[in-house]
């Protein structure tokens, strides 16, 4: 201390190297960040500007934003723009409507309930290929017993395969998806459900209100966060895993099952145009950021107001 | 403001018998204090009597209507938390008028009855706090807010000041008292504390192991204990037990201690066959110093003072002993002191079952 002042102007070095002390400690940990996930991302991005045809040796020029003039023209990203808001709606949507549903059944004591509370988590330990695998078969009419029951029920005019019909293709992947995703939801919500203290639920009980009401002013409250949090989570997760469709419905038949992230998939491995791919992907990427920095808001204000 | 009639309530969780045969009238008015150490089953009482618990068998009646099958809310009875139990996301205000609102009470009507509550607890310039932003008191009074503003028959209050420091919960028991001066409402307090006991209790209900030891003003049960367990239980520092021998004589019960003369009671106390007995005397009651009846020898062991007074553990005959006295006193490890003990002062126990020998 003495030193410093002592030497004002050795102090004034030491000042301004004090300023980047705290840059040089984190700078090996940014361009470790920098070398393994923003080069990638920006060589990526660089692609959607230029024409890469993976088996033709004389692409690679630069093409400015052609490959994005032809995305707003192309009639197959429209459409599989619409059923990505319609498979990640419903994947989502329901597997939180029925995580929320198994998450309250599960919260209360019953017989048994160790032993349904494991079978229920049981689809989360299964990789989506097998889900994607097991539910084609299921929804086959040759091996499976899905269409014939729906079939018997009344819901199909004739026990076919809904993954090969074009205006019902998407439902298949969507079925096996909430399948899979559910459990995700009841574990997150359920372990929210038991961080709240009982004693306020007995407050309220006290204070007159109905079960109804408990759930308004109480469980929902206090969930809040945990759903948005794992419905921001979840809805880009969902949006960006074509798995279940590559596997059931390879996107067909003839594009009418495809999202954009199959959609990618499709034009740069099977179509074998990484520029295209890439120019669709980037839309991806810009869309589900609008929508994360509109939840983000959301959740701000809401932990604001809390 | 109602009466609290509890009659042969017994209470199993699974093969667990925590209340076994309660029966206890609260009268109109009164502050009934449920005391006990931990476990004994007072919370739960005190659930199935906010309708938190089913019991087992029995009936509760509150204002001379049967509540067993009624839910919490159509009791009309207000609880307070030993966590207090706020709503976390309200604010004061709306946790205080929440029950209210769900009355459909008219908006000015719910901020007059809050705005008086939280004036009569000093909460007038937290109304739009949230809990989390309170002291540990100060969401004690918010929680009693909210109970006052129901306007209940009875108050129920399961040990709303353990997570106080000292000098706020003997505020805060000073508070509640005075509250209930004012309201007049029934109110059953639960506590492990006999000093809180003691202090706000119109009647205490000693109660051990799920079975109501004694139940009797506060005086009641520190000068006449039913048996072993009230007697150790209330009052600190606590009652002196001794083993000693009771033997009918000519002029009275003589008791003595390891052989030695401890003290002679009247000839009208009861006495087992065998003569064995435990002697029970308040370390108060014991003066140093030779008085008007039999002195006692004891070997002095520690003192330790509070300023105010003391507490001498001696030695007699073997069985350790306290005394608590105002007198400042220098003593040595061993040194011999004369005990005057009298006849009133001391309880005899049946060393078998503990129960009080009269
Ligand atoms: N829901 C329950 N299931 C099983 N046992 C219970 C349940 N609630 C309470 N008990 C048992 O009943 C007994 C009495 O519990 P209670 O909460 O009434 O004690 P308490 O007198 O209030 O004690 P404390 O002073 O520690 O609060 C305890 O042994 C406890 O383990
Ligand atoms: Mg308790």
């Amino acid at each position: 201390m003495s030193a410093t002042v002592s030497l004002p102007t050795g102090s004034r070095a030491r000042r301004r190297l004090l300023m980047f002390e705290p840059y040089l400690y984190s700078a090996p940990a940014l361009l470790l960040v920098a070398a393994t996930t923003l080069i990638p991302i920006v060589i990526g991005i660089s692609y959607a500007f230029r024409n890469i045809m993976l088996l033709d040796p004389t692409s690679g020029d630069f093409v400015g934003l052609d490959n994005f003039r032809e995305l707003l023209r192309d009639a197959s990203f429209w459409n599989a723009l619409k059923n990505t808001v319609v498979w990640t709606a419903s994947c989502v949507g329901f597997q939180f409507l029925f995580g929320l549903i198994l998450a309250l059944m599960l919260n209360r004591p019953f017989p048994g309930r160790a032993l349904i509370q494991a079978t229920i988590f049981l689809p989360w330990a299964i990789p989506t290929f097998l889900v994607g695998m097991n539910w084609s078969w299921l929804l086959n009419p040759a091996i499976g017993p899905l269409p014939h029951w729906a079939y018997a029920l009344g819901l199909m005019n004739a026990p076919d395969n809904i993954l090969s019909d074009p205006d019902y293709a998407l439902w298949g992947p969507i079925f096996a998806g909430i399948w899979w995703g559910t459990p995700f939801f009841a574990i997150t919500l359920l372990a929210a459900l038991q961080s709240i203290p009982r004693e306020i639920y007995e407050a309220a009980e006290i204070d007159g209100a109905g079960g109804l009401e408990r759930f308004r002013s109480i469980t929902l409250p206090f969930l809040a966060p945990t759903m948005v949090i794992t419905v921001l989570l979840r809805t880009i997760w969902v949006a960006n895993s074509p798995e279940l469709i590559v596997v059931m419905t390879k996107g067909g038949p003839a594009d009418a099952s495809q999202i954009v992230a199959s959609y990618v998939f499709t034009q740069a491995y099977q179509g074998l145009n990484f520029g295209y791919a890439s120019a669709v992907a980037t839309a991806l990427v810009l869309l589900l950021l609008v929508y994360a920095f509109l939840l983000i808001a959301i959740r701000q204000t809401m932990l604001g107001r809390r | 403001m109602a009466s609290i009639d509890i009659k042969n309530v017994r209470k199993d969780f699974g093969p667990v018998s925590v209340l076994k045969g309660v029966d206890l009238a609260i009268a109109s008015g009164e502050f009934a204090v449920l005391v006990g150490p931990s476990g004994c089953g007072k919370s739960t009482l005190l659930r199935l009597i906010a309708g938190l618990e089913d019991a087992s068998s029995g009936e509760i009646h509150i204002g001379g209507r049967r509540v067993d099958d009624l839910p919490p809310r159509d009791r009309d009875i207000a609880m307070v938390f030993q966590s207090y139990a706020l709503y976390p996301h309200m604010n004061v205000r709306d946790n205080m008028g929440y029950s209210l609102r769900l009355k459909r009470t008219p908006q000015a009507r719910i901020a007059e009855i809050v705005g008086r509550a939280g004036a009569k607890l000093g909460l007038e310039a937290l109304g739009e706090r949230k809990p989390r932003e309170l002291s540990g008191g100060q969401r004690q009074r918010v929680a009693m807010g909210r109970a006052i503003v129901r306007n209940p028959k009875a108050f129920l209050f399961d040990e709303p000041l353990s997570n106080l420091d000292a000098r706020m919960r003997e505020q805060m028991r000073f508070e509640i008292r005075k509250l209930h001066r004012d309201l007049g409402a029934t109110s059953v307090y639960v506590t492990h504390d006999q000093i809180e006991a003691m202090t706000m209790a119109d009647r205490i209900v000693a109660m051990n192991a799920g079975i109501i030891q004694q139940v009797g003003t506060p005086l009641e049960l520190y000068d006449d204990p039913a048996n072993v367990f009230v007697a150790g239980f209330i009052g600190s520092p606590a009652m002196n037990f001794l083993t000693g021998e009771a033997r009918r004589g000519e002029t009275g019960v003589a008791l003595s201690v390891g052989g030695k003369a401890f003290c002679t009671l009247p000839q009208a106390v009861a006495v087992p066959e065998d003569g064995r007995v435990t002697i029970g005397i308040r370390p108060e009651r014991i003066r140093i110093g030779v008085g008007a009846g039999q002195a006692v020898e004891a070997a002095a062991d520690l003192v330790e003072t509070t300023g105010a007074a003391s507490v001498v553990h001696v030695d007699l005959a073997g069985q350790a002993m306290k005394i608590f006295t105002t007198e400042r006193l220098q003593l040595s490890q061993g040194q011999r002191i004369p005990l005057a003990i009298e006849a009133k002062d001391v309880c005899l126990f049946d060393p078998a079952g503990g129960g009080r020998l009269r």
